[in-house]
């Protein structure tokens, strides 16, 4: 089995257009479809990157990753994090980065992007 | 259209049942064929930009390249190499065959004897836009498209209403509210919705993906649909013709998007494919950004297939504010093949580069096409460019779009 990564997205669509691509590079993906379940996987699940949305049912991304940097788990809290948002309002980029994602991008996602920032972010 | 381009349209019309060469669609990423026959926006497998194909083995057999110049002017006479095929869908307003314009007395104060502009803003609605808004309009009419969206930094927007206006259909648009005025009153005089946001392109693009996913409007945005890159690449054919089918040394353009620059690239590979060029000399693309939004400067500067996006975007060229364009990979790749260079200037050289070309040249540059002015003094520097080159500034628009500016 390939690298973990985990995706917190409540869209079934997209969710099912990560899986595709992720698991057809090999990766092994956790699927979380709301924020408070991307946290508790985050922490229980040996993940080696997070694909997050920021718009969630409950808990949105920023929150999402405030929680994951604050973690005890010094794994947890230096998780890589992508920011995906479909629909971007001013600042959200800045707002992502300043909650501590590494990489913001917006839908829809090149996959052939994904791929080349995913693979920066995990060497297989 | 002409007697002249009928006559071959009937001829064309007897072999192939349409008047263009188009063949189907393409994935830039995964190379996937889809059919022009049907409503497309982006790949669904990879979501990269589609690509138009044309049949041009069969265009090579039966295009004389010199007829073209006897056509009718503007962008239709290269019909066989435009996606619409049925003549009646062309929606005009007089687009294309823009002056080419010596500038020698700018030329001679660099030590360039053959520095030249495409002057962009003779189009309708004042700006290169108009090209690309032409053939997707025209298209989406087509396809029976009924209701158009575009997100807009500020000239895509006229242009996408005037077509749209021409075409009967209905336009929404979405633009950041700081857009130029002219932008935002040339919008709604041709009838269009006009929604103003308190954000960037990028925030705009998002809004108006959401108001076409939920409510059914087709989405014009920069390469998210296929055929507005089709009308911008005619400048290349342009350009092309006006060297005697010699491609320039060098062309310096305003990069926001960047659908001129990669459609131009397009043209040059198909006029190859087409054996209409001379030699197989191509040109270096030289990308132009405004330092305070510069995607594409950094990426090719760490040499990168892809552009971070960039974070509090702020220029006074307001086309220039694209915090990434959805076909960055495509513009970067087009940068490397064509060994050239991305560059990145100040608004206060956009300024001064501005009025220099209006007092100079009696140019009234949109502040995207002065800024190409001042990135070829920067490539002047570094000797990046030589004395006797064949260079190409683009100016996109007219200043008359941004008085406010000088208000």
């Amino acid at each position: 089995m390939g690298h973990k990564i985990l995706c917190i997205e409540d869209n079934p669509d997209n969710m099912t257009l990560l899986k595709r691509v992720l698991e057809s590079r090999g990766y092994t993906l956790v699927e979380a479809r709301n924020g408070l379940d991307g946290v508790a996987k985050a922490e229980s699940e040996d993940v080696k990157l997070v694909l997050l949305d920021i718009n969630l049912p409950d808990i949105d991304g920023y929150e999402v990753a405030h929680r994951l940097r604050a973690s005890a788990n010094p794994n947890v809290a230096t998780i890589p994090i992508i920011a995906i948002t479909a629909n971007a309002l001013k600042g959200d980029a800045e707002k992502a980065l300043s909650a501590g994602c590494n990489l913001y991008m917006s839908k829809p996602i090149n996959l052939q992007e994904l791929w080349a920032r995913v693979e920066t972010f995990v060497k297989k | 259209m002409s007697t002249h381009t009928l006559s071959f349209s009937n001829r064309l019309n007897r072999d192939f049942g349409t008047i263009s060469f188009l063949s189907n669609l393409e994935c830039s990423g995964c190379n996937t064929k889809y059919s022009h026959k049907q409503i497309h926006t982006f790949c669904p497998l990879c979501q990269s930009p589609l690509v138009a194909r044309y049949n041009l083995d069969a265009a090579r057999q039966k295009l004389d390249r010199d007829e073209m110049a006897r056509r009718a002017k503007g962008m239709w006479r290269w019909h066989e190499l435009l996606p619409v095929l049925n003549p009646e869908n062309q929606v005009s307003l007089g687009e294309g065959d823009t002056a080419l314009l010596h500038l020698p007395r700018i030329g001679n104060s660099l030590g360039l004897s053959h520095l030249y502009v495409k002057e962009e803003s003779s189009n309708p609605t004042g700006s290169f836009k108009a090209r690309g808004l032409a053939s997707a309009i025209s298209k989406a009419k087509e396809l029976g498209i009924k209701k158009v969206i575009i997100p807009t930094a500020g000239n895509a927007g006229g242009a996408m209403a005037a077509y749209a206006a021409r075409a009967g259909l209905r336009a929404h648009i979405f633009m950041p509210k700081d857009t130029p005025f002219a932008n935002i009153e040339e919008s709604r005089i041709a009838g269009a919705e006009v929604v103003l946001v308190d954000g960037l392109i990028s925030e705009a693009a998002g809004l108006s993906g959401e108001k076409a996913r939920t409510e059914g409007w087709f989405d014009l945005s920069t390469f998210k649909e296929p055929y507005r890159m089709e009308g911008k690449k005619v400048m290349g054919f342009e350009l092309a013709e006006a060297f005697g089918w010699e491609l320039p040394d060098v062309i310096v353009y305003p990069t926001g998007g960047g659908t001129g620059l990669v459609g131009m690239w397009k043209a040059f590979n198909e006029l190859e494919a087409l054996g209409w060029l001379k030699n197989t000399k191509r040109p270096r693309m030289v990308a132009v950004q405004a330092d305070g939004c510069a995607p594409v400067v950094k990426a090719f500067q760490e040499k990168a297939l892809f552009c971070d996006f960039w974070l509090g975007a702020h220029t006074l060229a307001s086309g220039l504010r694209v915090p990434k364009s959805f076909a960055d990979h495509l513009i970067l790749h087009d940068l490397y093949e064509s060994n050239g260079i991305a560059v990145a200037v100040s608004d206060e050289a956009i300024l001064e580069a501005q009025s220099e070309m209006a007092t100079q040249e009696g140019i009234f540059a949109a502040p995207e096409g002065a800024a190409t002015l001042t990135a070829i003094k920067e490539l002047l520097k570094i000797d990046w460019i030589q004395p006797d080159e064949k260079v190409v500034l683009f100016n996109t628009g007219s200043g008359l779009k941004y008085l406010n500016y000088h208000s």
